[in-house]
């Protein structure tokens, strides 16, 4: 039955944002619930629950990765960044702040999985608006149509940005 | 571009006029955008009370059935499991209210009692110590449940059909509202034009899809119950939980924490919310329901889904005499309060856009289906009505060999028309209608040069160019919707002690950046810097009662209002510094952020020592004065029109923005693919408050259109109504690489009735792309004789369209 599966726990010891947390947890508990509900990190978004939207996504032992298509049980031993460690005693990043300057945000509610896919990134890899874009099509995002999320990466990253008439 | 505004005060202060500062039209950065960025922004999903419990519902598989029966045992026996309710455990509470006279009642229950109709349909709660036990028992709930299946219409001619299965016992057919409507002076246009054609027009099924899906939690303490609710409208979910449980409106309080986004489907009034409301008060815990993307996918509401029968008068020189439509809509199993019936409406109100057609004969018929109810979507009905105008448009073109620009020239909305009264009562009040075309089609002329030369070489691709142009309702009545009889939004501004301002809004922040709008606003009135400023909205019980965010009423709701409540405080605020200077308050300006007597040296007054005497040395206060700096202002606006006169017409808006789109495509022939090389918009939305923000607008809505315009589609199985989607796997939400960079130029035509002459932005940019995407689609492939005539427009839908165009062509 469902509910014998539901009820087997395991230990479970991760690093999130640099502290250690052990808990005991439901085998079945996918990360995105153990961030959010066990440990009480509500920044890390929940838009689809099937892997797809990646306002869910966190950073573990440096990819960025799906917290809500992965078990808590999966990142045992890991190394975990949310997107409330981006900034250090409150002082935005240079990412932040070109969203917020560029107005590449409105709800709100994608930005954090944006941000930390932005993160898990060598911005070397990333020198031209084509490869921007394709990085940024893993993050979905219903409000801004995604124009100005692309202004903000290229400013930051030093890309020269889309032009019209040249995609 | 200069603007002439002209600024009423409605107590006739002038405040605009006295002090602009400059905060209305500068592109602030936003308030709201630091919590996000920083993980610390709250929506419902992020909240926990101490001993709250968790609700999965349990959701019809069937499209359409009778409940035999429900044994809610095996659920029950799992550990963690508190209750399972169903509609019988729910009969003391009232049904969704049925306020329109002019559409059949549909008797919504919060939860499904005898009979389900469409595959999502609640009909059990369950409660649980936590979701993951909630949904175990759902499924329980779910395998123990008898069902006797009904026959299922899926389609809109199955619905129509004579013998069709129907879905309401006591009605005669499918029919939730049927509107017919003969205009002599069509019918004369008929008889004299030159030529007819018939055609048929499809816009398909999809919805808002917010990435933040709906939530509810729900709590009683002693009596009074609080709900935070992910909804657009949290005074009208309030007066409905308070309606539909019997209890004082004044012991519920709705609030709306920070939200993901609504585009529409979260103005309606859901069972959910009622269900959890009624929970929290019958277990005395809080609870908790947040909707997974599979729920979302079927019981949030549905939109657009509109078939239009077309008959199209014209003559040999491509004039376009008159225009007969029969506009369908599936509105799903109209199970939903607002009930999906308006936006037909809309559509058959605003379908000749910014072209002056007076002879267009317009009959909404909407009809029920086995589907998910429908209901409201960012531009409602509008983007419908201009697909189908925009095609005929290009139709009779290419049956005339007229020009499409000149064409459209012709019939477009001229400056000396103002204000234009629409073929159904719509008063146009003002707009760039004719130059904003001029400019996006220049915009748009070099890149279809460009992208021509740039597939010269390449036999396989071809190009073409799409227009439109459309006018967009803004700031509604409520009443063509709900019944209500209202259009209005308040607006309360305090400054307290220290000389701080506090605006409480009726509107609603869904992710547009209102609070930043607010903050402007305000500072602009008063004349104090917009950091000064707090914003609170969203909260029924620190807000006054307010309508809240739908129909792109927000600026002009917020600018009325929060310039009403500051011209009541500094009438006020005045007297009390003309007294501390000694001065007659007709001599006393505001300026520098302080009262001080106009054209002397006199020392100033500041704000916070007027507001320290209204709130702690009322000493200081002339004799006789009422303590207190706080002013409400509610604002309706002007030029509303609630019902249609005894000609059917109507104004249902009080004001008109209007935008020209243009764009170019490049479509594949082999394989359909279709590419928009570049899109230009001219927008007009009046005096702009934030210009950064109404960009935003721009391109989320622009997107949004494009989104309908190609990819997304509710597609259900036509024998038996059951979903094909269930993920984003097959309901196609466009990333980064599907939007094009686009262009964004505005005129501002200030509306000459509304406050400031603010127009309203939300809802444009998702009209003018399934008309642009179409046109340029089939100006692209017009040598192969293809015409869209339905969306969206896919690879697939185009290879279909050329094989088409082929055959007719070898029969013909």
């Amino acid at each position: 039955m469902t509910s014998d599966q539901g009820s087997r726990e395991i230990d479970l010891t991760v690093t999130i944002n640099g502290m250690e947390v052990r808990r005991r947890v439901p085998a079945r508990l996918l990360l995105s619930d153990f961030i959010r509900d066990e440990v009480g990190l509500t920044g890390t978004h929940v838009g689809c629950e099937h892997g797809y939207c990646g306002a869910c996504t966190v950073i573990a032992d440096g990819d960025a990765i799906r917290s809500c298509s992965t078990l808590a049980v999966q990142v045992d031993g890991s190394d975990i960044r949310t997107v409330e460690d981006l900034a250090s005693d409150g002082e935005l990043t240079p990412m932040q702040q070109a969203f917020h300057e560029n107005h590449a945000m409105q709800c709100g509610f994608c930005t954090a999985g944006f941000l930390m896919t932005l993160e898990s990134v060598d911005p070397d890899d990333y020198r031209e608006p084509e490869q921007v874009v394709e990085l940024l099509s893993g993050n979905l995002c219903r409000c801004t149509g995604y124009q100005n999320i692309v202004k903000a990466v290229c400013s930051v990253w030093g890309v020269e940005g889309r032009r019209r008439d040249s995609q | 571009m200069t603007v002439q505004m002209k600024v009423e005060s409605p107590t006739g202060i002038n405040p605009m006029i006295r002090h602009r500062s400059g905060h209305i039209g500068s592109s602030l950065p936003r308030r709201e955008d630091r919590s996000p960025l920083l993980g610390r922004r709250r929506y419902v999903a992020d909240l926990k009370l101490p001993g709250m419990l968790e609700v999965a519902f349990v959701r019809s598989p069937e499209a359409h059935a009778l409940i035999r029966s429900i044994d809610t045992g095996p659920a029950l026996a799992l550990p963690g499991v508190h209750a399972v309710y169903t509609a019988a455990d729910l009969a003391e509470v009232g049904s969704f209210p049925h306020t329109i006279q002019y559409i059949r009642p549909v008797d919504q229950r919060p939860l499904a009692e005898d009979r389900v109709r469409y595959v999502g349909s609640p009909y059990a709660a369950v409660v649980a110590a936590d979701r993951y036990t909630a949904e175990d028992a759902a499924a329980l709930v779910s395998a123990s449940t008898e069902f006797e299946t009904l026959p299922a219409v899926a389609v809109l001619d199955q619905a129509l059909a004579e013998d069709a299965p129907r879905l309401y016992d006591s009605w005669p057919d499918n029919r939730l509202v049927d509107f017919p409507a003969e205009k002599p002076e069509v019918t004369k246009a008929f008889e004299e034009a030159d030529h007819t054609f018939t055609e048929t027009y499809v816009s398909q099924r999809q919805t808002g899809l917010p990435l933040e899906c709906r939530g509810v939690v729900a709590e009683d303490v002693d009596g009074q119950l609080t709900v935070w609710s992910s909804t657009q409208s949290p005074h009208i979910v309030r007066t409905t939980i308070a309606m539909m449980l019997g209890i004082p409106e004044p012991q519920v309080r709705v609030i709306l924490p920070a939200m993901g986004g609504g585009f529409g489907a979260k103005t309606h009034q859901y069972p959910e919310d009622i269900v959890l409301a009624w929970i929290a008060r019958k277990l005395g815990r809080p609870v908790r329901w947040i909707e997974d993307r599979f729920e979302n996918l079927v019981s949030t509401v549905h939109a657009r889904d509109q078939r239009h029968d077309v008959e199209v008068a014209y003559d040999d020189d491509g004039t376009i005499r008159a225009v007969r439509c029969a506009a369908y809509c599936d509105v799903g199993s109209g199970e939903i309060f607002m009930p999906g019936t308006a936006t037909v409406f809309v559509t058959a109100g605003c379908i000749t856009g910014g072209y002056d057609f007076p002879n267009m004969e317009v009959r909404p018929v909407c009809v029920v289906t086995n589907k998910t109810p429908s209901g409201a979507y960012r531009g409602f009905g509008t983007p419908e009505g201009m697909f189908v105008m925009e095609r005929i448009i290009d139709r009779v073109a290419r049956l005339t060999g007229a020009d499409r620009v000149e064409l459209r020239r012709r019939m477009i909305l001229q400056e000396d028309q103002m204000p234009y009264i629409m073929h159904s009562g719509g008063k146009v009040d003002s707009g760039s209608h004719a130059k904003g075309f001029e400019r996006a089609a220049a915009l748009i002329e070099q890149s279809l040069a460009r992208a021509k030369a740039r597939y010269a070489d390449d036999p396989d691709v071809r190009v073409g160019v799409g227009y439109n142009n459309y006018v967009e309702p803004t700031t509604p009545t409520y009443h063509l919707t709900t019944g209500h009889w209202a259009g209005y939004d308040s607006a309360t501004i305090r400054v307290d002690p220290d000389g701080a301002v506090r605006v409480a809004l009726g509107n609603t922040d869904l992710g547009q950046g209102a609070e930043t709008t607010a903050a402007q606003l305000a500072a602009e009135a008063l004349g104090v810097d917009p950091d000064d400023v707090t914003v609170v909205m969203g909260d029924t019980d620190r807000a006054p009662y307010g309508l809240g965010a739908w129909g792109s009423r927000g600026a002009v709701v917020m600018t009325g209002s929060v310039l009403m409540a500051a011209d009541r405080v500094l009438v006020k605020a005045r007297e009390i510094a003309a007294h501390m200077l000694e001065a007659s308050s007709d001599d006393v300006v505001l300026a520098d952020g302080g009262f001080h007597v106009a054209g002397s040296g006199t020392p100033k007054v500041s704000w916070a020592k007027v507001a320290t005497a209204a709130w702690a040395r009322t000493v200081d206060l002339p004799e006789g004065m009422e303590p207190g700096l706080e002013m409400s202002g509610y604002f309706e606006p002007p030029d509303l029109e609630h019902l249609p006169g005894a000609d059917g017409k109507v104004n249902a808006a009080a004001t008109w923005s209007n935008g020209a789109h243009a764009g170019v495509v490049s479509v594949r022939i082999s394989t359909g693919e279709i590419r928009i090389e570049d899109y230009a918009v001219v927008h007009d939305c009046g005096t702009m408050i934030n210009p950064m923000l109404i960009d935003g607008q721009v391109h989320g809505a622009v997107a949004q259109g494009i989104a309908g315009a190609m990819y997304e589609h509710f597609q259900y199985d036509p024998e038996t109504a059951q979903p094909r989607f269930a993920s984003f796997m097959e309901y196609l939400y466009p990333t980064c690489s599907e939007v094009p960079e686009m262009t964004v130029e505005h005129f501002e035509t200030p509306a000459p009735e509304q406050p400031l002459g603010v127009k309203g932005c939300g809802e444009g940019g998702t009209i003018g792309p399934p008309a642009v995407i179409t046109g340029a689609v089939s100006d692209a492939l017009a040598d192969l004789g293809v015409d869209i005539t339905a969306t969206p427009v896919t690879p697939a839908a185009v290879r279909r369209a050329i094989r088409e165009a082929a055959a007719r062509g070898a029969a013909s």
